[in-house]
């Protein structure tokens, strides 16, 4: 018996989170779901492997959860009941200064403050008024910006101003439109290592902090600056509670099902043909997938109108991306800044090399050009601090970040492949300086590096290593991402839909971009919202 | 807190853990799996270790037994994913001289087999056809000899006796019953006199099934891994990695509770009966009907049981349990421009599109030295292989115009070499092994290679559990084979134990993607515990 003879009332295009999420909703709605991924293993950037040694768990993507407790999914899906476990880490994050200072953000925020105010006091008061104005209207936020289909920034801002917004808040104000995270932590805090600790917050979401108007969605990002979850077990782990529940309630997924073309007849999507031949769609077909391999590969050109085709090459991509290094230690690190705050060697998130706000700027113009930065400035991260179970007893697994160019200045892209293996070591040095001597000579058993080439290789939707699928800039966001036409989800093909990172509100592990499709997705095909919480 | 409790709880997540839980979820029963790793099927793992988009199988690759396992049939995992490619050409040898290659083709082409071998031998050709055409018409009593279990052995009867089924296997396909008593070798010399079919037959021989070339009483593995095993294998599109990925849905479809990432420290005994287990994190889960074990004999007794809650004889047969020396697997894996071409293709093609590619061998003598190698704590000098290249028949295991080649050194086992010396290995055997590829195939030479990486047993052990990084999880010695294994008091896949059960490879049939231990456990349990006996089939005899 064939697995697709009888087509499927919806079939999903990629098996990342996204997609994975759609097809769980729908098939809990009694529909019969098809989820086809490409590659061999589900989860798309839920990925979790082990690249330097066995039982050293790596996450060669996604590996901050940041909306754990705030995303509506995890409980519409039932997500914690179908095996996905969380660690909170208390010591958020961290910033390790060349002069062996450090600060330390805490999920406690007096903590918090304190550290902040070693620097500043002034910077602590003024931190501790922005958390609780943030935390007030964070839920609001997040339902309707996050978790509904875009508005656009215009009409935010005209109900912000007729709610009084700049009486009523001393953070919040119409300029933010035009400001971005840098102007704003200028006009706010005063000390320049406080001002890079909470930058530093906003670059690895990939908010650049100098791009202007983006500071509208800052006081967001706040808020969640003390949510960060590690997934115990790795990344995939919430993969796998995903498929269980797509599984249970009769859904499908098909690892290394590439899907070749989406088949129109007569204006509609009527089904994918794949290396198994044609699966019928009886009801329709949603892409998770990035809007070029959409609009340029998967359909014929035929299908697809001037002005789609038009806008979907015009789609730009981040300018900056990652550089990962990998590694499998004999132990956690312990810093010499700890003499200066024990908390640090609990941190999490660690930023090292980021001192002020134009160390940023000056970091990613040299990436825009193509060029590497002589000294990395790194987003360091051991997951075993809170999760012990990902690597042997007593060893730890570690993950180095750095902000990079996808096209090298020398070579392009390919020239990764000479320089990657160098690069990774040239981080692992940078790293080693911040420990004790003790742990720089002995801690590190082996790396692999995985370069913004490799990235895009093994996530072809990661265009040019892009994991946000889709620049990060007021131009590319809410009611423009990926474009005007396609950012509510529909497209010009009736029964086709986009429910991946292109679309509102970007990449990451938010769950959105699949729950806004599937909520316009249920009001086209008269599906009762039983996840509806209003 | 309510108290974690199921009926039954299966230790390990592999692909027997994953058959026993499904068919027993099918039977009624509350089921639950704990896998230690954060990711299911144990060895039928596929993983992209070279570079993106490259996929190989580096533990499991050929699927020996789909067309005759139970759990494929009864849970229809095609439907749930699991597609296979046939490819003709099932095995070759190629020369370094380039003279014609030596190929065996698909169970129904037993010509094109037989004409293979003629270009050395028209008796050899002659034998082909006689032998094959008989194991392709025993195959189902092989089935029914794999999915069986071992009756339970009272003491105070004979010992069981592989030797028995052995010789009559022999007895049907017309052949002396004493060749039971044989080697492998005297058996492959004895029926077949080319030197070259003798050299493939020898690396056949030890890589799908036979655990040495030399070892007397082992004649049966003749039959099986030369006669019967050829020319059945099939290929996972996708990788080994879609197998699990059908059974895992299988499983939650079933209903079978699923806990990966949960590392069981010991198993719980109340009154001497097992009630449970306890994870590396203190978690317990308690079981009201059985325990069933499907990793290791020594995981199981000596680390989860304890030596000290064992009988003297028990506690003898555990500790003494061989791992290694053979099934110890060094696996090779190479991302590659294009495949390999053969200077023996230009006598006949088929090597090039030959699914298992014998390779480093120019005679039957060097596949003999090689297998001694191993077998004395020794990496072989000769780095040769057998490899595969599953690119040429599923284009969605490497990019596009790319190729995965993966392949198997045998190496001696984990404890031979220290860890420096296996990192020593790591360093260097994949580079010795290319110089030779390029004297039988031109066009492997570095430049060809996008990247390349090997495990060894010392990996496989860490990584997958296998002691000795031994993929049969115990030695297939005449001695600890059928109603032996892994000892005459443990065959039945009960154990002195009360509720404590066997199921994963040191059990009959051994190792293998066979998914038989686990379902042979679940046939067992039924009958322990009276459950609906849902393996029965009117058109299936096992």
């Amino acid at each position: 018996m064939g697995m697709f003879d009888q087509g499927f009332d919806a079939i999903i295009i990629g098996a990342g989170h996204n997609g994975m999420a759609l097809g769980a909703y729908l098939a809990k709605s009694g529909w019969s779901v098809a989820v086809l991924e490409r590659r061999s293993e589900e989860g798309g950037g839920l990925c979790t492997e082990e690249v330097t040694e066995p039982n050293f768990l790596h996450n060669l993507h996604s590996n901050y959860h940041s909306l754990v407790g705030i995303c509506p999914v995890y409980e519409d899906l039932g997500l914690t009941d179908n095996g996905v476990e969380y660690v909170h880490p208390d010591v958020q994050m961290g910033s390790i200064f060349a002069d062996g200072s450090a600060l330390t953000i805490h999920t406690d925020m007096q903590a918090t403050a304190a550290s902040f105010a070693r620097f500043s006091p002034k910077d602590a008061d003024t931190w501790l008024r922005l958390w609780t104005e943030v935390s007030g209207y964070m839920d609001l936020m997040v339902r309707t910006l996050m978790y509904a289909p875009p508005i656009a920034l215009n009409d935010i801002t005209r109900a912000l101003a007729s709610w009084g917004v700049e009486d009523k808040s001393e953070f919040l104000t119409a300029r933010l439109r035009s400001m971005s995270v840098a102007e704003f932590l200028d006009k706010h805090f005063e000390n320049e290592r406080i001002k890079a600790m909470l930058a530093f917050h906003a670059a690895i979401c990939a908010y650049q902090p100098h791009v202007k108007g983006l500071a509208v969605s800052y006081p967001v990002l706040l808020g969640k600056i003390a949510n960060w979850h590690v997934c115990k077990g790795g990344s995939h782990r919430l993969a796998h509670a995903l498929l269980r529940v797509i599984v249970k309630a009769g859904g499908r997924v098909f690892p290394q099902v590439p899907v070749h073309k989406i088949v129109v007849e007569n204006g509609r999507a009527v089904g994918v043909e794949t290396p198994d031949g044609f699966v019928r769609a009886h009801k329709l077909v949603a892409s998770s997938i990035d809007v070029n391999q959409t609009f340029e590969s998967l359909l014929d050109a035929d299908w697809v109108p001037e002005r789609t085709r038009r806008d979907v090459a015009e789609v730009k991509y981040q300018d900056a991306t990652l550089f990962n290094v990998h590694v499998a230690l004999n132990g956690t690190p312990r810093y010499k800044a700890a003499s200066f705050d024990p908390a640090i060697d609990r941190a999490w998130i660690l930023n090292i090399g980021f001192e002020t706000l134009a160390d940023f700027e000056q970091e990613l113009a040299r990436v825009r050009a193509g060029r590497l930065p002589d000294r990395p400035r790194l987003n360091a991260a051991v997951n075993s601090l809170y999760d012990p179970t990902d690597a042997p007893e007593g060893k730890a697994t570690g993950l180095l970040r750095v902000f990079a160019p996808f096209s090298l200045e020398d070579g392009g892209a390919d020239a990764w492949n000479r320089v990657g293996s160098g690069y990774g070591a040239a981080c692992l040095e940078r790293w080693r300086e911040a420990m004790i001597d003790e742990d720089a000579r002995t801690l590190v058993r082996r790396f692999a590096t995985e370069s913004p080439l490799q990235i895009s290789q093994k996530m072809i939707n990661y265009r040019f290593g892009d994991w946000m699928v889709g620049r990060i800039h007021p131009k590319s966001l809410l009611e423009h991402r990926p474009t005007d036409e396609l950012a509510q989800y529909r497209t010009p093909i009736a029964g086709l839909y986009l429910c991946g990172a292109s679309q509102h509100p970007h990449g990451y592990i938010t769950f959105a971009p699949g729950y806004n499709a599937l909520g316009v997705i249920a009001e086209d095909m008269g599906i009762e919202k039983w996840w509806d919480r209003v | 807190m309510s108290r974690a409790e199921h009926e039954v709880i299966i230790i390990g997540g592999g692909h027997h853990g994953l058959t026993c839980a499904a068919y027993l979820a099918r039977a009624g029963v509350d089921v639950c799996v704990l896998e230690g790793r954060h990711e299911w099927g144990g060895a039928v793992y596929t993983a992209e270790v070279t570079a993106p988009g490259f996929c190989h199988n580096i533990h499991a690759n050929f699927m020996e037994f789909l067309h005759i396992m139970p759990f494929f049939e009864d849970f229809d995992l095609p439907s749930l994913g699991a597609r296979t490619i046939y490819p003709e050409v099932q095995a070759g040898i190629a020369f370094r001289d380039g003279r014609p290659p030596v190929l065996i083709y698909q169970n129904d082409m037993i010509e094109e087999t037989a004409k293979s071998f003629a270009a050395y031998s028209k008796r050899d050709a002659e034998t082909w056809r006689e032998l094959k055409a008989k194991a392709n018409m025993f195959e189902l009593v092989m089935a029914a000899a794999l999915y069986t279990p071992p009756a339970k052995w009272n003491p105070s009867e004979n010992l069981p006796n592989p030797l028995l089924a052995a010789s009559s296997s022999f007895s049907m396909f017309g052949l002396d019953e004493e060749m039971a008593f044989k080697t492998v070798r005297d058996c492959i010399d004895e029926y077949f006199e080319a030197d070259e079919v003798r050299a493939l037959l020898y690396r056949v021989a030890i890589e799908f099934a036979a655990p040495s070339l030399e070892w007397p009483g082992s004649g049966y593995f003749f039959l099986f891994a030369c006669l019967f095993m050829p020319g059945c294998w099939r290929m996972m599109v996708g990788g080994t990695h879609r197998l699990n990925g059908a059974m895992v849905t299988a499983c939650i479809k079933e209903g079978v509770t699923m806990r990966e990432s949960s590392r069981v420290r010991r198993i719980l005994l109340d009154g001497g009966r097992a009630s449970g287990v306890e994870l590396v994190d203190g978690t317990r889960l308690f079981a009201r009907k059985a325990v069933v074990s499907a990793v290791g004999l020594k995981d199981t007794f000596l680390d989860m049981v304890g030596a000290e809650n064992l009988t003297p004889y028990t506690r003898r047969r555990v500790e003494h349990f061989k791992e290694g020396p053979d099934q110890v697997l060094g696996s090779v894996a190479m991302a590659l421009h294009e495949p390999p071409r053969y200077k023996s293709a230009r006598w006949d093609p088929g090597i090039d599109r030959a699914w298992y590619q014998v390779v480093g061998y120019d005679s039957a003598k060097d596949v003999l030295d090689y297998c001694r190698a191993g077998h004395c704590d020794r990496v072989p000098e000769l780095p040769a292989a057998g490899v595969w290249v599953n690119s040429l028949w599923d284009t969605t295991q490497a990019p596009p115009g790319k190729h995965n080649l993966t392949g198997w050194y045998f190496f001696p086992k984990a404890s031979a070499l220290s860890e420096a010396e296996w990192e020593a290995v790591r360093a260097g055997y994949n580079e010795r092994f290319l110089r030779l590829y390029a004297e039988f195939a031109p066009n492997m030479t570095r430049d060809n290679v996008i990247a390349d990486t090997l495990h060894t047993p010392l990996d496989q052990e860490r990584g997958m559990r296998m002691r000795e990084g031994d993929f049969g999880h115990g030695a297939m010695s005449l001695d600890q084979l059928m109603g032996l294994r892994p000892f005459a008091g443990a065959a039945h896949h009960g154990t002195e134990i009360p509720g404590l059960y066997l199921a994963g490879s040191c059990m009959h049939p051994g190792g293998g993607v066979t998914a038989a231990c686990g379902y042979n456990a679940f046939k067992v349990l039924c009958q322990d515990f009276d459950l609906p006996p849902v393996w029965q089939k009117p058109t299936r005899f096992y």
